[in-house]
């Protein structure tokens, strides 16, 4: 028991210097502009990943044996397509599911208390992308790199295992993933004569336009309440200026590109193009807006695109567009879109390693991430994603090559602190209780001491 | 008194044999409840306790301890979002509990007065409280929502305001929004409470006061106040018990904000211990909240107690 706590410690000291060094060279390098080839492709992480060699390596080819699978697909029967084809194919394996909260962080605590009880099942969770480090960290995790063949990992998409490292393992196979677009009422451009935006300062001015000529009673929708979805909003408005969260592993909130990002969402609100309510929107609430046909552009993950075009939900069926992010003018033909989505994660109380192995194969083999992108959900693998049929999906499938993309800075166990730092703060300037420069301020002391990790920064 | 001691000692011995098996069967009763309680309650309390002087790994073995003493303490108390928790915990718990203290008497008072339909008012009265708080949370989301909200909609309709107004995501109205859908809610469990204490102060007392000549006022000051305060204190008790530890609105309704103005302690708490799974800290913001609770009730009994003490002489 001693040795372990040593040992331990060692890590987490490496880690941590691990953490600061993958944090900074994935933020200085976000601003290259993405290749057009493979589907998703962070640029900050195109270093070849290091993976470290299994060192238990597990042969499952003849697993056997029954597997609990944690899954939080909000909607539809694509969780119980998945298994009934994994059962059809792997007759030997009984997969039950078990339905997880919809709410990411109602989850997370779920899953932490189940599985830091000493839980054997869920032997398999899915999990959110900026996961990794923190579940690694707490040892929720198992090191799925120590199973699996190093000729694994080649599968998935450039940039995706990388999300998914943690000190050199991978700790999750990611399971689809999820970018942001812009969608735009194509009926009201039509109208008004304005071209599709390219630009941020062309979204605010179209939509300024066609509201003031009474086209609709909003200009732009997005997500703005106190929550990670706001941060992920900000991470790309800062990425289009030329900034990041990060430098070097140290915030760098209190620059000039961070100003120019603030400002530029303050200013949605203050000159009336977004609703100052904005500041209370999550996702259901900006999508909701739009689809009532109140809203000309919402920002949005790929799943708004079948909303938009649900009749039962939606009053704006075949008026709607939809388009890569725009940037700032001068930095670029289109701008970055933050990298969400699922994977799966390995309980380390598994007591069927074997088949807990095999559904995860399998999970990310063609044959389940073809049922995924028939889903609308993004393919990991590069064999789904660079099919040229994956198109005929979803509309937005066929915008990935013009995405650029950014990660969070989630590679630290602290993630969760460091976001927060940023969308208290940042919500606080959107409602206009202080200003655009001492929220920055805020925010980088604060993600200062988040990082650090100990101390008062773990509130 | 002696006497009184006597009496019962002598009874005592007289019924020695039964006492015992009586007291062996009361045993036996209590103990599956007293363990379920010592379970539920007090091993969490001192299990919290110990996490609190200690930093706290999560590891493939469970918990891995490190003593620090009050390292968890200073940490937290050198935290401004914590002092900022404690301080809106501490107004909006002492507004809210005045609030429906003073509705919960002035709607008791009014249904123990209409005897006709005294039943189907409580009936009435009672669905805020009963409906879950998460539910109805996401009720008052949608009344208040800024740009397809309820309330919007009728303060427009009526001319009151003339334009949308946030009320969630500007830190005064949200404020307020939160205190209005939490009195909403638990003014019933008030209202039962002081009713029940209505029901039984002696009918005599309100015609000996009206022989005396005493007015309505006069007759509530001096008889239905004095009576009512052992219904008023446990109301009000209750009332401060669950208000510190205020969640579930803000969760559902503001998620904290707009930045960290609606923060409660106990969502302090919540996110400390299960998003950011820094376990000491976490129970040392617990055990934190526990001391402010009790210290709460505290100064609230004896100032009540104070208080109707010098009124009743």
């Amino acid at each position: 028991m001693k040795a372990r706590t040593r040992n331990w410690t060692a890590v987490v000291a490496i880690a941590s210097t691990t953490t600061a060094l993958l944090a900074g060279c994935g933020q200085t390098q976000s601003g290259n502009t993405a290749n057009g080839s493979a589907a998703i492709a962070p640029k900050q992480n195109t270093v070849s990943t290091n993976v470290v060699a299994p060192t238990h390596l597990v042969n499952y080819s003849h697993a056997s044996g029954s597997i609990v699978w944690a899954e939080s697909f909000t909607t539809g029967p694509v969780a119980k397509q998945l298994v009934a084809a994994f059962e059809k194919k792997y007759p030997k394996i009984k997969v039950t599911m078990q339905v997880q909260p919809s709410s990411t962080d109602t989850n997370r605590a779920d899953l932490t208390a189940t599985i830091s009880g000493g839980s054997s099942t869920p032997d398999v969770y899915m999990g959110d992308v900026i996961w990794p480090a923190q579940f690694a960290h707490a040892q929720l995790a198992a090191p799925l790199s120590d199973y699996l063949p190093k000729s694994f990992w080649n599968r998935f998409s450039n940039g995706l295992v990388q999300g998914a490292t943690y000190n050199g393992k991978v700790y999750a196979a990611p399971l689809f993933a999820d970018t942001a677009f812009l969608y735009y009422r194509k009926d009201l451009l039509q109208k008004y004569h304005l071209p599709v935006p390219t630009t941020w300062e062309q979204v605010k001015s179209e939509a300024a336009t066609i509201v003031k000529k009474g086209g609709a009673k909003y200009g732009f929708v997005w997500q703005g309440a106190d929550y990670e979805g706001l941060t992920c909003d900000f991470d790309e408005y800062l990425a289009d200026a030329g900034g990041s969260v990060l430098t070097n592993g140290k915030a760098s909130l209190n620059t000039p590109a961070a100003n120019k990002a603030l400002s530029f969402m303050r200013s949605l609100i203050t000159s009336g193009v977004t609703p100052k309510t904005v500041d209370t929107f999550q996702e259901p609430q900006s999508e909701n807006v739009f689809t009532q046909g109140q809203a000309v552009f919402l920002r949005n993950w790929s799943y708004a695109w079948s909303d938009s075009q649900n009749p039962a939900s939606s009053k704006v069926v075949g008026k709607v567009g939809v388009t890569a992010l725009p940037t700032f003018a001068g930095h670029g033909s289109s701008g970055y879109s933050t990298v969400g989505g699922w994977d799966l994660y390995l309980n380390p109380h598994t007591k069927d390693l074997a088949a807990a192995l095999q559904f995860i194969d399998w999970m990310t083999s063609p044959q389940a991430q073809e049922i995924l992108a028939a889903n609308s959900e993004m393919p990991t693998i590069k064999a789904v994603a660079n099919s040229p049929t994956l198109k005929k999906y979803s509309p937005v499938f066929a915008l990935l090559p013009k995405v650029k993309f950014v990660s969070r800075p989630s590679q630290t166990p602290q993630y969760p602190s460091v976001s927060k730092a940023i969308y208290d703060n940042v919500n606080e300037a959107l409602a206009g209780s202080v200003s655009v420069s001492t929220a920055l301020k805020n925010a980088n002391s604060q993600i200062n001491s988040a990082q650090s990790g100990s101390g008062s920064g773990g509130l | 008194m002696a006497m009184e001691a006597a009496s019962t000692g002598k009874k005592e011995r007289r019924s020695g044999i039964l006492q015992r098996t009586d007291v062996r069967a009361g045993w036996g009763l209590l103990t599956p409840a007293g363990i379920v309680i010592l379970a539920v309650t007090i091993f969490p309390i001192i299990y919290s306790l110990f996490m609190s002087f200690n930093n706290i790994q999560l590891t493939t073995n469970g918990f891995q301890f490190t003593f620090t003493g009050l390292q968890n303490y200073k940490d937290v108390y050198s935290a401004p979002l914590f002092w900022h928790s404690v301080g809106f915990t501490i107004y909006y718990s002492v507004i809210t509990v005045a609030v429906e203290l003073f509705f919960g008497l002035l709607i008791a008072l009014a249904i123990q007065n209409v005897e006709r339909l005294k039943s189907i008012s409580i009936i009435v009265m009672l669905i805020p409280w009963a409906l879950i708080t998460v539910i109805s949370a996401q009720m008052w989301g949608y009344i208040y929502n800024g740009v397809y909200g309820v309330l919007n909609a009728i303060l427009q309709g009526l001319h009151i305001i003339h334009t949308q107004v946030n009320w969630l995501g500007q830190p005064f109205t949200a404020v307020v929004s939160l205190m209005i859908a939490d009195i909403w809610k638990t003014t019933p469990f008030v209202v039962i409470i002081l009713l029940s204490g209505l029901q039984m102060i002696p009918k005599d007392y309100y015609e000996a006061a009206l022989i005396d000549g005493a007015n309505a006022w006069q007759s509530f000051w001096n008889v239905t106040f004095p009576q009512l305060r052992g219904s008023i204190a446990l109301a009000g008790l209750f009332r401060i018990l669950q208000a510190f530890g205020i969640f579930d609105l803000p969760f559902v309704l503001t998620q904290g904000g707009p930045g960290t103005t609606t923060t409660s302690l106990a969502m302090l708490g919540e996110e400390t211990l299960f998003t950011n799974l820094h376990f000491g800290l976490g129970a040392a913001v617990a055990i934190s909240t526990v001391i402010l609770i009790l210290g709460a009730c505290l100064i609230f009994l004896s100032a009540f107690r104070g208080m109707v003490g010098e009124e009743a002489q």
